[in-house]
């Protein structure tokens, strides 16, 4: 099942473009921003009014006359609103620019992509670190529990604010796939196709394990305070640990390997201090340390929270929900995705396809672990690119 | 894969059906039925490259192994299931001919005819394993599992209960009705189950 294009060796220092500082790094979009929507009278599945919600998010490309051409993208648990082009006020590129962009797998040329920062997030949508209007202070722990149903929610109200009545597409990797899974079984009539990418229905003993040790860093950390910590320390070491454990979850053993190997990050002549570590150690340092600058970690809490949760199926029958799906589908996994693997992928599809669902299916040999989606991956994006445009091309003809 | 083969099926298969190509390779034939017989066609392929291309032609086509079942698709999904030069491949044709009549209606088989005269001359005269048109590559190489002839084919319905409505021989000159076991390089067979006996 070897993809020729792809030699193990190639490009396998690069890491997702977030975390990575990447001088030379050029978008295609330039410099790109994003904007604020207000949602007024929001209800979680929890039963939580909200008033007004505030939701980041970032359009690029045009929509077309007959407003038929809106991909919506929802990122994974880090990600955020600004899914392509230069970050103004970090310097960075986004997320996913190596795939968003003119000529690209989803083609600013030809479709007009929107991205929102999810709910309960913390890079400008309303979360525990916003302020709650009675008190002014930020919620913290008094946040409601949120759901990906919760996030979806929000973005059909972003997308009316839009007027677009219904979606050409919608795609995600890993959180951002079960967005899109919940978008094509709830949302029926707004979405025509749905690109799920490394994602499952619901999450494994092992998958809610990991996010357990996540959220347990950050609790035990004693600046967690319970969650009010705004006006003081963070409980920044809690979450590094978190990041860091997400992350090693998040690559291959064989990335880890090509990438690290057994260096160290300065020859060391006595371990005592800790200071000369295997280079793997120093990367994590630095994942966390970055991390911790920009991720608020009771958001960290919420949203594993609800990835744990969530269970695409737990409304009622499987058939039943299958049968509503209007949507034609692409689904990818990764041969080396460890943490959400190739099997939860089948399962979904087989679900799918029982239910007589236009499902294209494949198991792509990239070898960089979960993360494979979110770096250049030259058979992923083709794939991607030629899916979205033969179906555009469908729907028009 | 003899080109008549292709065309008969194409003959064969009504307009508007739905099709499961199993074994669809780079879905070159799949695309030509969608396009002249509008049907809903799904391919099933397990090289991932092969797959791509599928894609490329927007084509439904789902990678995995045939081998390891079909549970993916619900009874009777298909009008037709397709094996064009594919069971041959698979270590165990039974499952596979199983797994197509629970997914589909009907079933098209194609395969080589290893009792062609130019094999059995071959095997006679110079005492190695046959290289024709048809058996392209040697033993080392060849993705083939199984060798069967036109008759042995007849024997493996018989065990599996299935009946043989259709058939078409083909040389490489073209159709064959005379002495097909001996004439023929490629079979293409149209199949049906009956009643369920040895299923």
């Amino acid at each position: 099942m070897a993809v020729p294009d792809i030699k193990p060796d190639v490009k396998i220092d690069q890491g997702d473009l977030q975390d990575q500082k990447i001088s030379s790094y050029r978008s295609p979009l330039g410099v790109t921003d994003t904007q604020t929507a207000r949602v007024e009278g929001f209800t979680t599945e929890s039963g939580f009014r909200f008033d007004q919600l505030e939701v980041s998010y970032q359009t690029l490309g045009t929509l077309s006359s007959a407003r038929d051409n809106a991909i919506l993208v929802c990122h994974a648990l880090s990600g955020d609103a600004h899914v392509a082009g230069m970050n103004p006020n970090t310097g960075r590129p986004g997320w996913w620019d190596y795939h968003v962009g003119p000529g690209k797998a989803i083609d600013t040329d030809k479709f007009f992509v929107i991205c929102s920062n999810a709910l309960g997030g913390c890079a400008g949508t309303t979360g525990p670190a916003s302020s709650r209007p009675d008190t002014g202070k930020p919620y913290g722990m008094s946040f409601p529990s949120i759901t990906i149903r919760d996030m979806v929610a929000v973005q059909t109200r972003l997308t009316e604010q839009l007027g677009i009545s219904q979606l050409f597409g919608v795609t995600g990797g890993s959180m951002g796939g079960m967005q899109a899974l919940v978008w094509a079984a709830e949302y029926p009539e707004r979405v025509r196709v749905c690109v799920p990418l490394a994602t499952c229905t619901s999450h494994s003993a092992m998958q809610i394990a990991f996010n357990e040790i996540g959220r347990r860093a950050i609790r035990s950390d004693p600046h967690w305070n319970e969650g009010n910590y705004y006006e003081g320390r963070r409980p920044a070491h809690g979450l590094a640990v978190a990041r860091m454990v997400g992350h090693v979850t998040y690559l291959s053993a064989f990335s880890m390997t090509h990438k690290f190997g057994r260096k160290r990050q300065q020859p060391s002549l006595s371990r005592l201090d800790d200071a000369a570590m295997f280079t793997v150690e120093s990367y994590l340092e630095h994942q966390g340390e970055s991390f911790v600058k920009r991720f608020d970690p009771n958001s960290y809490l919420y949203l594993t929270r609800a990835l744990d949760d969530f269970d695409l199926f737990d409304k009622g029958e499987v058939a039943d929900i299958v049968r509503r799906i209007r949507a034609r589908f692409l689904v990818i996994s990764f041969e080396s995705d460890w943490l959400y693997p190739p099997a939860q992928s089948r399962e979904l599809v087989r679900l799918l396809k029982r239910g007589n669902v236009a499902v294209t299916y494949i198991n792509l040999d990239t070898p960089y672990g979960h993360d494979s989606f979110l770096i250049e991956n030259p058979p992923f994006a083709r794939i991607m690119g030629h899916y979205l445009d033969h179906e555009y091309r469908r729907k028009n003809s | 894969m003899n080109p008549h083969v292709y065309e008969t099926v194409l003959d064969w298969i009504p307009k508007k059906s739905s099709v499961l190509d199993l074994g669809t390779g780079d879905g070159a034939f799949l695309e030509r039925l969608v396009q002249s017989k509008q049907i809903r066609g799904e391919g099933v392929e397990k090289d991932a490259v092969l797959v791509a291309r599928c894609v490329e032609r927007g084509l439904v086509v789902h990678q995995g192994d045939i081998a390891e079942g079909l549970d993916q698709y619900s009874p009777g999904a298909f009008d037709y299931v397709l094996l064009l030069g594919t069971l041959q491949e698979l270590m165990f044709p039974l499952e596979i001919i199983r797994e197509a009549f629970r997914v589909g209606r009907e079933v098209v088989v194609s395969y080589t005819n290893f009792a062609h005269l130019s094999v059995r001359l071959q095997v006679l005269l110079h005492g190695r394993t046959p290289m024709t048109p048809s058996l392209p590559t040697p033993w080392y190489r060849t993705r083939n599992l199984h060798f069967l002839s036109l008759l042995d084919f007849q024997d493996f319905c018989r065990e599996a209960g299935i009946r043989e409505v259709k058939r078409a021989c083909f040389s490489a000159s073209g159709a064959v009705r005379l002495l097909p076991n001996l004439r023929a390089e490629e079979v293409v067979t149209l199949l049906h189950q009956i009643g369920g006996q040895n299923l």
